[in-house]
């Protein structure tokens, strides 16, 4: 089984903070203006500042988790090319292995995002006609291995016949 | 290349025209109320030139769509500013639907789409060609396509000498526009009981809107319908009580409209329904007031769906659906083979179609209803605490009534349990699930994309799995993909090592399987 590059670590780890922040922004953002327009925290039997404080605690620890799923992802993602088909192995709270037949694939695109070219990775993506065609898609791969990967599949996609893939 | 039926020309001269008008109007009466800089007046001088420049727009536009059939392609030039040219090559077309509302079928127009699969919408649409060359255009699109399958068909038989896999030569797909040979069709009981029996949530919306823009006449409606409840006397100033009792019985209220707007509008989209098969195609026409009509190429076919609620399954029926890798209007490739008929008549259409008689489901681990059962008591004591907290702030009365909820718990729990089930049957995957709306899939290994097994923390722990079976079928809802829940680790690991290997020989008996399928049909 072939592991991400470890480079994409502080790529999924600035991806998060990120999130955290827009969204731990909105929901302490949220509370003071609820507190503030409406006598929400009085109903409730509540001092405004604690209900603020309350924001500000789940605020952190969604950021603290969100962190620490980020930090799990990578040691739980794999993949590897088998005899007929493409497996991926991913998912920290739930775990989803992914079995993608060669047959199936329709095409195959490498991407670099700006981020990922700051850090020189590339993202392989893998098209099919199902409908959840967008999940199969590898991450943090160095730049020339997500290149050969790419080729490799578009070769086994075309040697296992180039019938309708629908 | 054709146009697009002349009165086009005029509905697009039109619409574009009020449609331009009504942006300056709009943007006048706003800004004119924020800014002093803006007059009113100024929609008198603005409004006629959008008008004018949106009818040429709407002119320009018919004059610039043209579509023709090549003898491998459906080719379309189309746009304004921005000219788009799209070749659609029949042998990826999925379904092509006529249909016609009530003032389409009044001036003898109708729309064409055609289906593909892969991109997220109707690949294209000729809106509105006349009625006699939409049906031209549907049959010759069938024909053609099925023309260029058997080509293919050829070539790669041509790439395989293998003699015992080639299939007998085709003798329905070149008469694409032969009669339809009959398969079913929606009697009177029938339709009564699909309207009856069907929920539409959809028509809440309906309801919504219908209520929100009645004004103070829907409003009064509202408040004397909620008064034998117990209901305020008016909106404002009233007490808690008299509100829990208003909510209380415009919920009551909403459901009932809900429920009887989606009887006439199931009864008015399904009357008339029939299928039947032209070719290697099914075509099928349903509708009072706007008139569908659709075919559906037999080897595009991707999985076959029995669908039942509780009351369906309490009269012993079923409806039956089709999936294709197209997008149609009902949400998806998502087709009614047969929308309601005795659920024996459903087993033997899909016993004929695909030779499985009947299910013999496997259930997954009781272990699994224990799953259930924490997960809806958590829900249960939400509602509780729920109830509890607006019974303490606001002075709810009789919230501890919710803790019935927790005896829901059970029920639901095993409920959900008893409707799952699976079975691996030689060429197939049958799939079942839910209660409200119990689906049973028909899934031929052939046609899996990509199969999933998925562990969430809690399933890890109890040793369960969830393996999600992925189709072409675009229905992309979350409860669209098929999905064998809460399996033990050990059947999942086993059916998905199972899926594949079916699925690597299914497909070399491919050709001979589909012949089989379109055979079965007639």
């Amino acid at each position: 089984m072939e592991r991400l590059s470890p480079r994409i670590r502080p790529v999924w780890l600035t991806a998060a903070i990120v999130q955290a922040a827009v969204s731990g922004g909105l929901l302490v953002g949220g509370a003071v203006g609820l507190t503030r327009a409406t006598d929400l925290a009085d109903a409730v039997g509540l001092a405004e500042s604690t209900v603020v404080q309350g924001a500000i605690a789940l605020a952190v620890v969604l950021a603290v988790v969100r962190l620490a799923l980020a930090w799990l992802r990578y040691s739980v993602w794999r993949f590897e090319l088998r005899e007929d088909a493409l497996y991926i192995e991913r998912g920290v709270l739930t775990r989803v292995k992914t079995v993608v037949p060669f047959v199936r694939v329709q095409h195959v695109d490498s991407q670099r995002g700006p981020v990922e070219r700051a850090v020189g990775l590339a993202t392989v993506v893998v098209y099919t006609a199902g409908s959840r065609s967008a999940d199969v898609a590898i991450p943090g791969l160095r730049p020339d291995r997500a290149e050969d990967l790419r080729e490799e599949l578009r070769r086994l996609a075309i040697e296992s016949e180039g019938e309708d893939a629908v | 290349m054709s146009r697009l039926h002349p009165v086009t020309a005029l509905t697009k001269t039109l619409g574009y025209a009020v449609q331009w008008a009504s942006v300056p109007f709009f943007l006048v009466s706003i800004l004119s109320g924020a800014f002093d800089v803006v007059r009113i007046d100024w929609v008198f001088s603005l409004a006629p030139v959008g008008f004018l420049l949106g009818a040429a727009y709407g002119l320009v536009e018919y004059y610039r769509f043209e579509y023709e059939l090549s003898e491998d392609t459906f080719d379309l030039a189309s746009g304004v500013f921005s000219r788009r040219d799209r070749e659609i090559p029949f042998r990826r077309v999925q379904n092509v639907d006529v249909s016609r509302g009530i003032v389409q079928r009044l001036l003898g127009l109708a729309v064409v789409s055609i289906e593909t699969a892969g991109g997220g919408d109707t690949e294209a649409t000729l809106r509105y060609v006349g009625e006699g060359e939409a049906n031209w255009l549907q049959r010759e699109i069938r024909r053609l396509t099925a023309e260029n399958d058997e080509i293919e068909a050829d070539e790669q038989e041509g790439l395989e000498p293998d003699p015992t896999e080639r299939p007998e030569p085709a003798t329905a797909g070149t008469s694409g526009d032969r009669r339809p040979t009959h398969l079913f069709e929606l009697d009177q009981v029938e339709l009564g009981l699909l309207s009856l029996t069907t929920a539409k949530l959809s028509a809440s919306m309906v309801v919504a809107v219908v209520t929100a823009f009645g004004g103070d006449a829907a409003l009064g409606l509202v408040l004397s319908l909620a008064r034998p409840f117990g209901g305020p006397a008016q909106l404002a100033g009233a007490s808690p009580l008299e509100y829990a009792a208003l909510a209380l019985s415009s919920a009551l209220y909403g459901a009932v409209a809900t429920y009887l707007v989606g009887v006439v509008y199931t009864f008015v989209g399904y009357y008339g329904f029939r299928i039947g098969e032209a070719g290697d195609d099914l075509v099928y026409e349903r509708g009072l007031l706007q008139r569908y009509s659709g075919s559906i190429p037999t080897e595009k076919i991707q999985t076959l769906s029995i669908v039942e609620n509780p009351l369906q399954r309490a009269i012993g029926y079923a409806g039956l659906r089709i999936e294709t890798a197209g997008y149609g209007p009902d949400g998806g490739g998502n087709q009614s083979a047969i929308p309601l008929a005795k659920r024996s008549r459903v087993e033997r259409f899909v016993a004929r179609a695909t030779g499985i008689e009947s299910g013999d489901f496997d259930r997954p681990p009781t272990v699994a209803r224990r799953r259930y059962l924490v997960r809806y008591s958590v829900i249960a004591a939400a509602i509780v605490a729920a109830a509890g907290a607006a019974g303490i702030v606001w002075g709810l009365p009789y919230w501890y009534a919710s803790a019935l909820a927790v005896l829901g718990a059970p029920v639901g729990a095993h409920l959900r349990w008893t409707n799952l089930g699976y079975d691996l049957r030689e060429d197939h995957l049958l799939v079942r699930e839910g209660f409200w709306r119990r689906r049973t899939h028909v899934v031929p290994y052939y046609r899996l994309q990509t199969v999933s097994t998925r562990r969430s923390v809690f399933q890890r722990r109890l040793g369960l799995a969830s393996l999600v079976i992925d189709t072409a079928s675009s229905r992309t809802f979350v409860r669209g993909t098929p999905t064998i829940h809460d399996l033990s680790l050990s059947t999942a690991r086993s059916i998905h090592a199972d899926c594949r290997e079916r699925l690597e020989d299914a497909r070399r008996t491919r050709a001979r399987e589909e012949r089989a399928l379109s055979v079965a049909f007639t």
